[in-house]
């Protein structure tokens, strides 16, 4: 594989981890905020 | 460098990204995002309690029936509450309104949107839950709201609005702390508590528990718990956690009927404080120390004659037995 190609694939599919990485926080602050504490803490892992 | 070992360092190096990601995120996914849903679905939708279950005139609503002495047929005072506080003021509704005068916008009940209720504005019971029902109340679209005491600024919201509001206990319960069941404590003292929520205690060690990260869990500023929280805590103040601290292990604040009648999940369980499990006996013979009184709380100026006639009933041995044998304490 040529380096330029390499480049593209590789910074491509580093934005789309970056990218989904950050949806997940977003969504993750935002349920947060409407979750229930006791199914939050029922499902504690242990 | 061969043109095949290249090759294979490059795809090497991609994957080792994918896999990093992966392994990330499978990891707050296992330790967080798993763990946002509410009591009654795997879904992030807010749904504190199961509204349908409590539905008046339907007889197979969990809701206490008596026969009641009192019937009301006209000027119908709209009843709203707390979460919490649904089944007592449903029965109240069932019990002594006629049928029809729950209403929903659709003609049949859905849970479909946000908030879990579909309550047509000319419903006689509406579920706005504490915050948006104490400024309801204020507004002047409820009638009657079913709560326990307000927070700072809920006063100050009425206040502002020129509004008087009146008080009137009519039930009791119990303010209590919980953890995951795995979670080796079972009792904290008052100051431990107040220790963990300002953050002076990080360590469920500190106070006999396993090395794990403490993650005190607070409420919406203005929700019932939340209020009652912030006057549990006194002159301690809230300190700030670490981000962190989410990944450990959890301590909560509800009120008992709520976990234990409503919500009813065994994978938590209430703790002792200072010695004294928040059983019903305990707060009935005042030996559990943090019990709260939950209102009836209308607009002074508010002329519906009904008003009156419907407390003094719920502050009678038959609203008092529906308080009770829906398993909160009666506070006569």
């Amino acid at each position: 594989m040529k380096t330029k190609t390499f480049n593209i694939i590789f910074f491509t599919v580093l934005a789309l981890c970056v990218v989904f990485t950050v949806a997940h926080f977003i969504y993750d602050i935002n349920a947060y905020k409407h979750c229930s504490i006791i199914y939050f803490i029922a499902k504690e892992l242990w | 460098m061969t043109t095949k070992s290249l090759l294979i360092k490059q795809i090497s190096a991609i994957l080792v990204v994918v896999i990093v990601f992966f392994a990330f995120n499978y990891s707050v996914y296992m330790l967080v995002t798993n763990r946002l849903g509410n009591n009654f679905s795997d879904t992030s939708q807010a749904k504190m309690v199961d509204v349908e279950k409590y539905l008046p005139h339907n007889p197979e609503s969990d809701l206490v029936r008596i026969d009641s002495s009192l019937k009301l047929n006209d000027n119908l005072p709209v009843l709203d509450g707390a979460a919490a506080l649904l089944p007592v003021y449903a029965a109240f509704v069932d019990n002594v309104y006629p049928k029809g005068s729950v209403t929903f916008e659709s003609g049949n009940f859905s849970d479909d949107n946000f908030y879990g209720e579909n309550f047509a504005t000319d419903s006689k019971m509406q579920y706005k839950n504490t915050v948006r029902g104490y400024k309801a109340i204020v507004d002047g679209t409820t009638d009657i709201l079913f709560c326990a005491a307000p927070s700072a600024e809920q006063v100050q919201y009425a206040k502002d609005n020129g509004v008087e509001l009146e008080y009137v206990p009519v039930g009791k319960e119990a303010f209590v702390f919980f953890v995951n069941k795995n979670n080796p404590v079972d009792n904290l003292t008052a100051d431990e508590i107040r220790k963990i929520y300002s953050c002076e205690y990080k360590n469920w060690k500190e106070v006999g528990g396993a090395n794990r990260t403490i993650n005190p869990v607070s409420r919406l500023e203005g929700s019932g718990s939340q209020s009652a929280m912030n006057a549990f805590m006194g002159e301690a103040e809230f300190g700030i956690k670490s981000p962190l601290a989410i990944t450990g292990a959890s301590i909560g604040f509800s009120f008992r009927y709520y976990m234990d009648g409503v919500v009813e999940n065994e994978d938590v369980k209430m703790l002792s404080l200072n010695g004294v499990y928040p059983s019903k006996e305990n707060i009935e013979n005042n030996t559990y120390p943090v019990i709260a009184q939950f209102y009836a709380i209308y607009r002074a100026d508010n002329e519906n004659e009904n008003i009156p006639v419907l407390i003094d009933w719920i502050l009678s041995d038959e609203g008092q037995k529906v308080i009770e044998d829906t398993g909160y304490v009666r506070i006569n």
